[in-house]
């Protein structure tokens, strides 16, 4: 009698896991469509939760201001006293700028993040509705070790010379500058087809192609860490993190501009990529109640410690 | 009411055998979805056997035989290397150590088995691609040999406990006779047991090699990731380092990201050939 209690349980328990596993998956869209459709706040629509998911450059910092966020207010009544007191839940993965186009578009999540421009095709998919909002401008720095002379030497490489190391036309170090040591240069980049690289690529190489043999990072705290391990190495690390870990590699100037704030804000630092938070369709309030302190003094001031530059 | 008991049982299990078989089904069938998208631009035999990937550049630009022979030669490596350390290892523990030790060193090996991958991968970036630079001026340590080292120490656990449990069979079956005979250890361990073990160290490399082919992280972390034709102390690519560090920049439904697809069921393919292998190979055992 035990034994077949316990089995009709167990077939309930799974039955139960199964129903309420697609019941949900079901559920999810149809939501999402009805908020994105009509715009109109219902209190049985609201979601306290709230997803990103995209760029790993973008990521740390979504997380910072959604952590500074869910501390001051906790519940969303404090926020507005017209939503409901449910706890705020905001959750940040990072992916890379191509998922999070993507998780935008499946509405795998609320918001995308990417650490690039929004290109045409995408936009296109997004559809008309589509709400984008830039929070900072993030720079690539042509960064080397500090144990490598060629930053006493000359501070400064043209776009040229960059061009040359990074397609291999200059092998050896010597070659960038005839008092360096014969040693080989070790180009370190991220994957060919990211973001970051596809910012350097424009801004840099055009046409030419970046030589075969570079290192490709997975992430960019890996392309950095590889700069401060390896004497011989030269990579695009970004701005951000450059400052996070001052002094351990050196920022180079990129014809005769250094990579300062000034000079990045007002364009006259040449590979620099926009960091862009887009949205599928209209927000819910809730939605537009933490985008708004995103883009607040409080956001820029997050955004800025992080080590990037703020777009307004 | 006993039978009908029997049936919701029997009933229950086919439907959970079914799921997991449905499962395997589904993930095949994504796969293939998506790339077959790709191999109606791209013939299967010219992305297997072109020399240049760049997923910015054009068509034939998309084509992973560097690919395909850097997974091959990684996980070669990592088998050379671990070949011989794990048969030993079982051949200590099957016929020259006491059932304490034997427990301990078992443990250990399980333990081996634990460690995440990524931790491996770290410990590979900064102590061995570090000492390949320091010590061998090497430009950057990023390469096969270091991927390979790292892979062998993860393949390790599969070939020790493959080989172990055969070796201590064929020891506990032929101790006394050898005994009798008055043969010495060494004498038994060459002519009996490694012969008898054959399969088993074939299985286990068979199975190492699936593992290795199919490792992401750690390997991922040592090779420097540049699709060119792997060499001993150059930097290389495998199939799954190439699909995690570029899947999340894909953007979805392009080109690329099919390719990254295809790449994906090429590796599939491969590793199916792999447990083919082995499956025959543990058939044979059984004989």
């Amino acid at each position: 009698m035990k034994k077949r209690v316990g089995l009709l349980l167990s077939v309930i328990l799974i039955f139960a896991l199964i129903i309420t596993g697609c019941g949900n998956q079901g559920a999810a869209p149809t939501e999402s469509e009805d908020t994105g459709d009509n715009g109109v706040e219902k209190s049985s629509d609201f979601n306290a939760q709230m997803t990103f998911n995209g760029s790993s450059t973008l990521a740390p910092v979504m997380s910072a201001i959604a952590t500074d966020f869910i501390e001051e207010y906790e519940t969303w009544n404090n926020v507005n006293p017209d939503f409901p007191e449910e706890n705020i839940a905001i959750y940040v993965s990072a992916g890379g700028s191509g998922a999070g186009v993507k998780a935008a578009l499946e509405e795998t999540s609320d918001f995308g993040m990417l650490a690039r421009e929004i290109k045409d095709e995408e936009k296109e998919k997004l559809g008309e509705n589509m709400k984008d909002f830039t929070l900072g401008i993030d720079a690539l720095t042509i960064s080397v070790n500090p144990e490598n002379p060629l930053h006493e030497i000359k501070d400064d490489l043209s776009s040229e010379e960059i061009k040359k190391i990074f397609s291999g036309e200059y092998k050896y170090w010597d070659e960038v500058d005839e008092s360096l040591e014969h040693k080989e240069i070790v180009v370190v980049i991220r994957d060919l087809g990211g973001g970051a690289h596809g910012v350097f690529q424009n801004s840099i190489m055009g046409d030419t192609q970046v030589r075969e043999d570079a290192i490709q990072s997975p992430s960019m705290g890996a392309l950095v860490t590889k700069i401060i391990e390896n004497k011989d190495a030269i990579g695009y690390a970004s701005f951000g993190m450059v400052n996070q870990n001052e002094g351990k590699l050196i920022p180079l100037k990129v014809d005769g501009v250094e990579p300062t704030k000034e000079n990045i804000v007002d364009g006259s630092y040449k590979i620099s990529r926009p960091l862009i938070v887009v949205k599928k369709g209209d927000l819910t309030p809730e939605q537009q109640a933490f985008m708004d302190v995103v883009t607040s003094e409080k956001g820029a001031e997050i955004i800025e410690e992080m080590g990037f530059v703020p777009a307004n | 009411m006993k039978k009908l008991r029997d049936k919701i049982f029997i009933f229950l299990l086919k439907l959970l055998t079914l799921f997991s078989l449905l499962l395997l089904a589904f993930i095949v069938l994504f796969i293939l979805k998506e790339s077959i998208v790709f191999f109606k631009e791209v013939s299967i035999l010219r992305f297997i056997s072109g020399k240049s990937w760049n997923p910015l550049g054009s068509l034939d630009k998309l084509s992973i035989l560097p690919v395909i022979l850097g997974t091959i030669y990684v996980s070669l490596v990592g088998i050379l290397i671990s070949l011989p350390i794990g048969v030993g290892t079982a051949v200590v523990l099957s016929s020259y150590t006491n059932e304490n030790l034997k427990r301990l060193i078992r443990g250990i090996v399980d333990i081996l088995a634990g460690i995440p991958s990524v931790v491996y991968g770290f410990i590979g970036l900064l102590v061995l691609v570090k000492f390949f630079e320091v010590r061998f001026s090497f430009a950057s340590g990023e390469s096969v040999l270091a991927g390979g080292i790292v892979l062998s120490i993860m393949m390790l656990p599969y070939i020790i406990s493959t080989c172990d449990e055969s070796m201590e069979k064929v020891y506990n079956e032929y101790s006394q006779h050898s005994n009798a005979l008055g043969v010495s250890k060494s004498y038994m361990v060459r002519k009996i047991i490694l012969p008898e073990s054959r399969r088993s160290i074939l299985a286990g490399t068979v199975l190492a090699l699936g593992r290795g082919m199919g490792e992401t992280m750690a390997v991922m972390m040592v090779i420097g990731n540049a699709p060119i034709m792997p060499a001993l102390f150059k930097k290389c690519q495998t199939i799954p380092s190439l699909i995690a560090l570029e899947m999340g920049m894909a953007e979805v439904g392009s080109l690329h990201y099919h390719a990254l697809f295809a790449s994906g069921f090429v590796l599939m393919v491969m590793l199916f050939i792999v447990n083919i292998v082995l499956y025959l190979i543990k058939k044979s055992i059984d004989i």
